[in-house]
């Protein structure tokens, strides 16, 4: 009888299961909904509050450091070669000893999509988010619309150093952190994309430093050797994932491919269509690099620092690892432009957001942790512990910096670059905008399609995608 | 007479009580989500456009949209080529890969060991071991292929042509080992005097293969059949690693179609429609080799 009694409990358990699950769907709703208000709220109120928030916050300032203890979550992703983990450890110690009541607990979770795919199911689960993630950049929008994330004005009006911070960033990376006004997030694992050049087989081939498309060509061409029955190409420009990488070239053309609003798409467009055209010359007119799309991403930085290839275009990430196994002078420059001594490069990476599901103390806390960790000093450590350039400016004067600097000059003129930067690919309906330019672009450059029928058709439909937020 | 009753009462009762946990989790994990993505199928909703948040009734809108949008075509052609290619040919090698290591010889483990240790790491990293032996010009399928005389492109992942079959490849590497236990376990519990028997006839090794072995391993084709052809479907981890669905959608398969349409694009509607096209999918499949099987199992 007492099996029998076992089972009825069973079966009362897994009812109840069952129907927190259907209840599960009623309350993610209402989150949603609340979300909406809350955005449209703030979208409203912001100058109405801006003169009287500043004694209300510090008043929250003060409770959150030393009323109860708050803990907080901080998802981030590893996106590099780097020991994030550790260091995230580090910082979070190092936060508590200064706030004993606020404690921050770093959860490692995956790569940027799994940290994105991750809060997304538990908030529309009706579960509750982690107060912080580390996501990427260019998700602003995405993120903003679903009512994940909320605007950080408020907690800027209200800082006394917040305002000297937000002036401080690069403005290629606050290009990507603003939406409607607002600031959304805030620049941390940032990077740009650049040039590496294997500066020993320059000398030995008597080439400079290529300042023009046409120099590259002609570079890359001059350093592609047959070897055997194996062709060691002069350049490797990955391509599997395409935007990125090429975003460099449409901006040196002279056109990046986003336009003022954030529901403008500029693919069919002379100096775009030139710029496909210059990485199909590369192997077409060039024979510096190898035919069609070059799903190379991952294997790019081995190839190079081993000496496969004389020259790629590749994350600033990348950096530490190919400066521990290359044997050779590694420089490190923007990519030329279309006509000679342009230069440009586009940025990356990810933002810190505060979720927007969670209570207003793990806010209040999440965001004293952001400032703790955009700290001149601490963005400074961060960049040379992680090989990511270094959001603010004035990092670069730090004495740690300038340490790491004079060490690895190659550091120094990856930030260089970035005066070169234009902003990442970021539209309203990013994934599907995304996809179709993804999937013409490739068609080009597998020589489906021309250049400028590909970049014709990617616009009509992209501009078809971006209707429903006109 | 009181305890009479209740017995009986308790003794129709039972077999439902038996069942009731079972069925609950059935009906919490698998059907309750199967109508919720049926009713939400019929439903524009896009999580990312906040004047669409709202679910709104569209009728057969999305399965319309879906069945007209050439990108989806595509995938569904992606899908059968890759179902119909890696489900047979992984099955053929893995009978195959039995046949080679059911011997009593001393060292046996070893080749076992090496078909089937494929099987034992995760899929992620098998595609990443792939992603470099695809490499073009040193890679080491290149350099292989070269060495039996192959002079064609060498750009796996890149080529439109090319990609899905590397997809495709990584997963019959994958998988033709894990089936081979079960067709070795099959092979070793074949009787032994049936083979005896034909060898005194005359028949030649070929003959008693075909003839007496295979037919005998009916149950367990089936069963591998089974799992292979839901497995089709369900394992994408390699192509997130290997190709991303491109170029410009070629490797592209259903769920991985799905996950994107839900988690890239936020459309919760057209995910929806995908999962029930998906549903339908293995539903028919199912269905038709429960008939077979009984229909056979009629047979023996």
């Amino acid at each position: 009888m007492s099996r029998f009694i076992r089972l009825i409990v069973m079966m009362a358990v897994l009812t109840l299961v069952a129907a927190a699950c259907s209840s599960d769907d009623s309350s993610s709703e209402t989150t949603a909904a609340a979300a909406t208000e809350t955005t449209v709220a703030a979208a409203t109120e912001t100058t109405v509050a801006a003169a009287t928030e500043t004694t209300v916050a510090a008043a929250t300032e003060t409770t959150v450091a030393t009323g109860d203890p708050v803990t907080i979550q901080i998802f981030y992703p590893v996106a590099v070669d780097a020991p994030i983990a550790s260091i995230m450890d580090g910082y979070a110690t190092d936060f508590q000893q200064k706030y004993p009541n606020i404690t921050v607990e770093p959860v490692f979770s995956g790569g940027y999509g799994d940290v994105k795919t991750a809060i997304q199911t538990t908030v529309e689960g009706g579960g509750e988010p982690p107060a912080l993630a580390l996501m990427l950049a260019a998700d602003i929008y995405d993120l903003a619309n679903s009512g994940l994330i909320m605007p950080l004005d408020e907690f800027i009006a209200a800082s006394p150093n917040a305002g000297a911070m937000v002036a401080d960033y690069f403005p290629a990376f606050l290009a990507n952190s603003q939406y409607a006004d607002q600031v959304w997030g805030i620049p941390f694992q940032r990077s740009d994309v650049l040039m590496y050049i294997n500066k020993d087989r320059f000398a030995e081939a008597g080439l400079e430093a290529p300042t023009s498309w046409d120099e590259l060509g002609t570079a890359a061409a001059a350093l592609t050797v047959e070897n055997g029955d194996q062709t060691q190409w002069g350049i490797q420009w990955p391509s599997g994932w395409p935007y990125w990488t090429f975003q460099p070239l449409a901006i040196g053309a002279g056109q990046n491919i986003i336009g003022d609003s954030d529901t403008t798409v500029v693919f069919d467009n002379p100096d775009v269509i030139s710029a496909v055209q210059f990485y199909i010359d590369l192997s077409e007119k060039y024979k510096a690099t190898a035919p069609g799309v070059q799903g190379v991403w991952a294997t790019a930085p081995t190839d190079f620092a081993s000496g496969l290839t004389s020259i790629i275009v590749h994350s600033s990430g990348s950096l530490p690892g190919i400066l521990e196994q290359a044997d050779f002078e590694v420089g490190v420059m923007p990519v030329p432009g279309s006509e000679p001594g342009t230069f440009a490069t586009v940025v990356g990476g990810g933002n810190l957001y505060i979720m927007d599901a969670v209570p207003q103390e793990q806010k209040d806390a999440a965001w004293l942790f952001i400032e703790f960790l955009s700290e001149v000093e601490r963005t400074a450590d961060f960049s040379v512990q992680t090989g990511y350039v270094a959001a603010r400016q004035s990092a670069y004067d730090t004495e740690i910096m300038q340490a790491y600097i004079a060490e690895t000059p190659q550091a120094g003129d990856a930030r260089d670059a970035l005066e070169y930067a234009g902003a990442e690919f970021s539209v309203q309906n990013l994934g599907e905008v995304r996809d179709i330019f993804h999937d013409y672009l490739q068609r080009a450059f597998n020589g489906e399609m021309s250049a400028a029928d590909a970049m014709a058709a990617a616009q009509t439909e992209s501009d078809t995608a971006l209707e429903p937020f006109k | 007479m009181g305890t009479k009753t209740s017995t009986r009462r308790q003794a129709r009762f039972l077999p439902y009580i038996l069942l009731a946990p079972t069925l609950i989790f059935v009906a919490a994990f698998t059907a309750w989500p199967t109508l919720l993505a049926a009713y939400q199928s019929f439903f524009r909703q896009r999580l990312n456009i906040i004047k669409f948040k709202e679910p709104t009734y569209v009728g057969l809108g999305n399965y319309t949209d879906l069945l007209t949008d050439e990108r989806f075509l595509r995938v569904l052609k992606n899908t059968a080529i890759y179902v119909a290619v890696t489900v047979p040919v992984s099955i053929f090698l893995a009978l195959f890969f039995a046949l080679l290591v059911n011997r009593k010889l001393r060292a046996i483990g070893l080749p076992r060991l090496a078909f089937f240790y494929p099987a034992m790491i995760p899929l992620v990293s098998a595609a990443t071991v792939w992603l470099f032996f695809f490499t073009p010009d040193y890679g080491l399928f290149n350099t292989a292929l070269r060495w039996v005389g192959y002079d064609g492109p060498q750009n796996w992942t890149g080529n439109p042509s090319m990609a899905l079959l590397s997809v495709m490849i990584v997963v019959i590497w994958k998988n033709a080992g894990f089936y081979m236990i079960f067709y070795l376990a099959g092979l070793q519990g074949l009787p032994v005097d049936v083979f005896e028997a034909a060898a005194i006839d005359g028949a030649s090794g070929w003959q008693s293969m075909w003839k007496i072995a295979f037919p005998l391993l009916r149950r367990t084709t089936l069963f591998i059949t089974t799992i292979a052809f839901i497995g089709a479907f369900r394992d994408i981890d390699h192509i997130f690693v290997l190709t991303n669905g491109g170029p410009s959608q070629a490797s592209s398969v259903l769920l991985f179609y799905l996950w994107h349409v839900r988690f890239e694009n936020s459309d919760v509607g057209q995910a929806a429609a995908i999962t029930m096209i998906l549903v339908a999918v293995l539903l028919v499949f199912t269905l038709t080799n429960f008939i077979i099987s009984e229909r056979t199992s009629k047979d023996v």
